[in-house]
């Protein structure tokens, strides 16, 4: 299934829902958003997650200057410019403005004020203690608040706690895909897809697992591995194949589309034994500590992460394992941190590539060179 | 010929805060190795909490730097120990009158070197950060503070850090302790809402980093010794706001529109951390505002009535210090406000609230949510408040390029300034200091025409 063919796939799942009366709620952010809360509240969770090109960052200059998050400025320019294969973001009812970081505020403001999407806010503390984990409650409760306005009903707990099994399900085995032995670009269709249409592909994926899991991939006994960390790769971006092209296969992806959506896992336990749902939100606020929204201990859980990945994989698979840390343009999370990352890991003897890029078309080149004088030194 | 030096020297309070900018160094050399007293760093106006404790000295790391002083502000440093800053301020002004060429010259160079030298360091502070390896895709603001503390963070034994909803700052805060240094981290979280028992939770985090600092310390933390911080802090504002409100919506000016430009620029910088001592700093902007009073009392200045006043912001994060001199040149008057926008110079409540952390709690709440902002929307309503309350004929916008977070909003800005004031505004880029000059001013000639 090419890309058209999944979002116009996308686009038919859309409008079915609405035709159900679901309304649709989009963000940027995709850290900490209760997409369980959402979802028991009725309505379809969007995930912006897709990826830029020229034409839309170019359009977003109307509205920030080009010295914005290239991501950021492509999602505006989506709905600047609404591409044919894009229409579906009409179908949005809501948009979650949101403080995963400073770009994300601004361009899902700009979204919702002008191109007429009623706002919905939710932000999250920067740091990570108790008073922080209060915090987190009183925005659940001020979101519930605002869902149950919008839909005229309030949220059944019962159905609360249904959500939340069925999302933790879905990252269960989003995180036994990803465990796989194939190829990095199969892994992160498979990931996308999920992410997209949620925990309703959950029949789909078992079946996608338990056929990839018979599967014994011998063409990538001969390819470098390599764990992608710092920013996704989006929707419809080209990077992916450059990596493959050059001989080098992603068998980790430790970004927002991968390790840090489907490690949010909530102990089934405590699932079984809470009274409380918000309580079960906050503990998975409290168990993220490799996000990359709050400070100050960021640097040292991703290292202590890349680290503890790399020896796994090299007592597991018996090759070395090369970081490419990509860093979209005008990042602040990973951008600010890149050379500290590069330094300490290089120090443990961890290959590092720190690959900065904007979605431009002329940059393609370079970045192919780039990986592939990387890979090459591996 | 200086456009400012011959009016500000008529200002001993200028030459003090100038000279206690620019001798932060051996200021805080002594205090810290004579008497054993310990720096925290601060940027942005965070400092007050430090004040809570008599031996712990808030620093803007800037001023940890050894900078170019012209020989003859040491002497007058030197002199003023001995006669007052007052008397070497009258003998100053007496030789400039004598009109000896030499000396006033020199008169001149010295407060050229002031403003010079303060903006020389930023960009040889902006350099080094990139140097060490920060993107230069940073904002001027970020990069310059990551190059003072690769150069000085050292000296510290701590950094205040609170967050702000620029996730750049947020970062950078984090950034410090991977430089290496050995100071220790404190962070305060400001709650990006006031919602629920926001305000509750934040008095806890406050009081969390008063212990933390307390740790630091040889003294327990005394509210007193806070309050009374508070009670100055309180005054540095009141005095601060009149000279933006009374002072320079005046038509009558106490010196001529660039120096009263230059000393609000000065005022913005040492408002970070008082230059150290809040109490000195707070003689000396009372002095200021007296001295500036008593002149346009005696009619010693400069009618500007027809002269349009143009509000540049912001400035806080870097902005191109040529722009006033250009603006005065082609007839306009620069007004800086950037810590009113922002609502710091708002009083911290303490005459309604028994404990002062919970009257800092409420100030600070408020700068984040009604000046500040968690949104662009309530971020350019501050920047429309300042030019309403100022009443500005024009506003020059600072488009800072790598910020992602203040000044990133000329669209939504420019939309309501042209729906709620119907005043001419601009957007000037910005990367570094000293770039682009002649750009600027074409493009603040064909500005500035729409006065005429």
């Amino acid at each position: 299934m090419d890309n058209i063919e999944l979002l116009s796939d996308y686009a038919d799942f859309l409008r079915e829902k609405k035709k159900e009366g679901k309304r649709i709620v989009a963000f940027i952010s995709h850290d900490n958003i209760p997409e369980e809360l959402l979802d028991a509240a009725g309505f379809i969770p969007l995930r912006l997650i897709f990826a830029g090109n020229d034409d839309l960052m170019d359009a977003s200059h109307d509205y920030l200057p080009p010295s914005t998050c290239a991501f950021a400025q492509s999602c505006i320019g989506l709905f600047s410019i609404k591409p044919d294969q894009y229409r579906f973001l009409d179908l949005i009812d809501f948009f979650i403005v949101s403080n995963h970081c400073v770009s994300d505020i601004c361009a899902s403001e700009i979204i919702s004020r002008y191109f007429n999407v009623q706002r919905i806010d939710f932000y999250i503390s920067y740091t990570q203690n108790e008073n922080s984990l209060k915090y987190f409650r009183l925005e659940i409760t001020n979101l519930i608040k605002q869902l149950e306005e919008i839909q005229g009903n309030s949220i059944n707990r019962e159905v609360l706690l249904h959500s939340i099994k069925k999302y933790n399900n879905f990252k269960k085995i989003l995180k036994k895909i990803n465990e796989l032995q194939i190829k990095g670009s199969i892994k992160l269709k498979l990931l996308q897809k999920a992410m997209l249409f949620g925990p309703e592909l959950m029949s789909e994926l078992e079946e996608n697992y338990a056929n990839l899991n018979i599967v014994v991939n011998g063409s990538l006994e001969n390819s470098k591995d390599i764990l992608l960390t710092g920013c996704s790769i989006f929707f419809n971006d080209y990077l992916i194949d450059l990596i493959e092209e050059s001989g080098g296969n992603v068998t980790f992806f430790d970004s927002w589309i991968g390790f840090n959506y489907y490690s949010q896992v909530i102990d089934d336990d405590l699932i079984n034994s809470s009274e409380d749902p918000i309580d079960l939100l906050t503990i998975r606020f409290k168990n993220n500590i490799y996000g990359d929204h709050t400070v100050p201990n960021f640097l040292e859980n991703r290292i202590t992460l890349i680290k503890n990945y790399y020896n796994e994989h090299q007592a597991k698979i018996g090759k070395p394992i090369g970081v490419i840390n990509h860093i979209i343009k005008f990042c602040d999370h990973m951008s600010i941190m890149s050379t500290h990352l590069k330094n300490r890991l290089q120090l443990e003897g961890i290959q590092v590539l720190n690959l900065e890029r904007d979605y431009s078309r002329a940059n393609r080149g370079q970045l192919a060179t780039r990986i592939d004088a990387f890979l090459e030194m591996m | 010929m200086s456009l400012v030096a011959d009016e500000l020297i008529r200002f001993s309070s200028v030459l003090r805060i100038a000279y206690n900018f620019l001798t932060g160094r051996d200021y805080l050399k002594k205090k810290k190795f004579r008497e054993k007293k310990k720096l925290i760093s601060v940027a942005l106006p965070f400092s007050d909490l430090v004040y809570a404790f008599p031996d712990l000295i808030p620093v803007f790391p800037i001023r940890m730097h050894e900078f170019k002083i012209h020989k003859y502000l040491t002497y007058l440093g030197s002199a003023s120990n001995i006669f007052g800053w007052n008397r070497v301020s009258n003998f100053l002004g007496f030789v400039k009158d004598l009109g000896i060429k030499d000396i006033s010259q020199t008169v001149d160079n010295i407060i050229e070197d002031v403003i010079e030298t303060i903006n020389e360091k930023y960009n040889e502070m902006f350099d080094l950060g990139i140097e060490s390896g920060l993107s230069s895709d940073f904002c001027y603001g970020i990069k310059s503070l990551y190059g003072m503390h690769v150069s000085k963070g050292k000296n510290c034994d701590a950094n205040l850090n609170y967050t702000i909803r620029c996730s750049a700052w947020n970062k950078y805060l984090e950034s410090i302790d991977a430089i290496g240094n050995p100071s220790k981290q404190i962070w305060i979280d400001i709650p990006p809402r006031n919602i629920g028992n926001a305000l509750e939770l934040f008095v806890d985090n406050i009081s969390k980093a008063l212990n933390e600092l307390g740790k630091i310390s040889n003294y327990d933390y005394n509210s007193n010794e806070l309050r009374n911080h508070f009670r100055t802090a309180n005054h540095i504002r009141q005095v601060y706001k009149k000279i933006i409100y009374e002072i320079s919506t005046a038509n009558f000016y106490p010196c001529n529109p660039a120096t009263f430009s230059e000393i609000l620029a000065l005022l913005n910088i040492s408002f970070h951390d008082y230059n150290s001592n809040a109490n000195r700093f707070e003689k000396n902007i009372s002095s200021l505002l007296m001295e500036m009073n008593g002149r346009i009392r005696n009619k010693i200045g400069m009618d500007v009535l027809k002269m349009p006043k143009i509000l540049i912001t912001p400035m806080f994060g870097g902005w191109e210090p040529k722009t006033h001199d250009i603006i005065y040149e082609l007839g306009g008057r620069v007004l800086y406000g950037d810590w009113d926008l922002l609502l710091f110079l708002e009083d911290i409540p303490i005459s309604n609230r028994t404990d002062p952390i919970e009257a800092y709690a409420q100030y600070l709440m408020n700068i984040n949510s009604n000046g500040i902002g968690c949104d662009n929307n309530i971020l350019t309503d501050s920047y429309l408040r300042l030019a309403k309350n100022l009443k500005v004929d024009g506003l020059v916008f600072v488009q800072v390029f790598g910020c992602h977070s203040i000044s990133n909003c000329y669209t939504i800005l420019k939309e309501k300034i042209r729906r709620e004031l119907e005043i001419p505004s601009i957007a000037l880029n910005f990367n570094k200091m000293g770039e682009n000059i002649e750009q600027i001013k074409t493009r603040l000639g064909a500005f500035m025409e729409m006065f005429n």
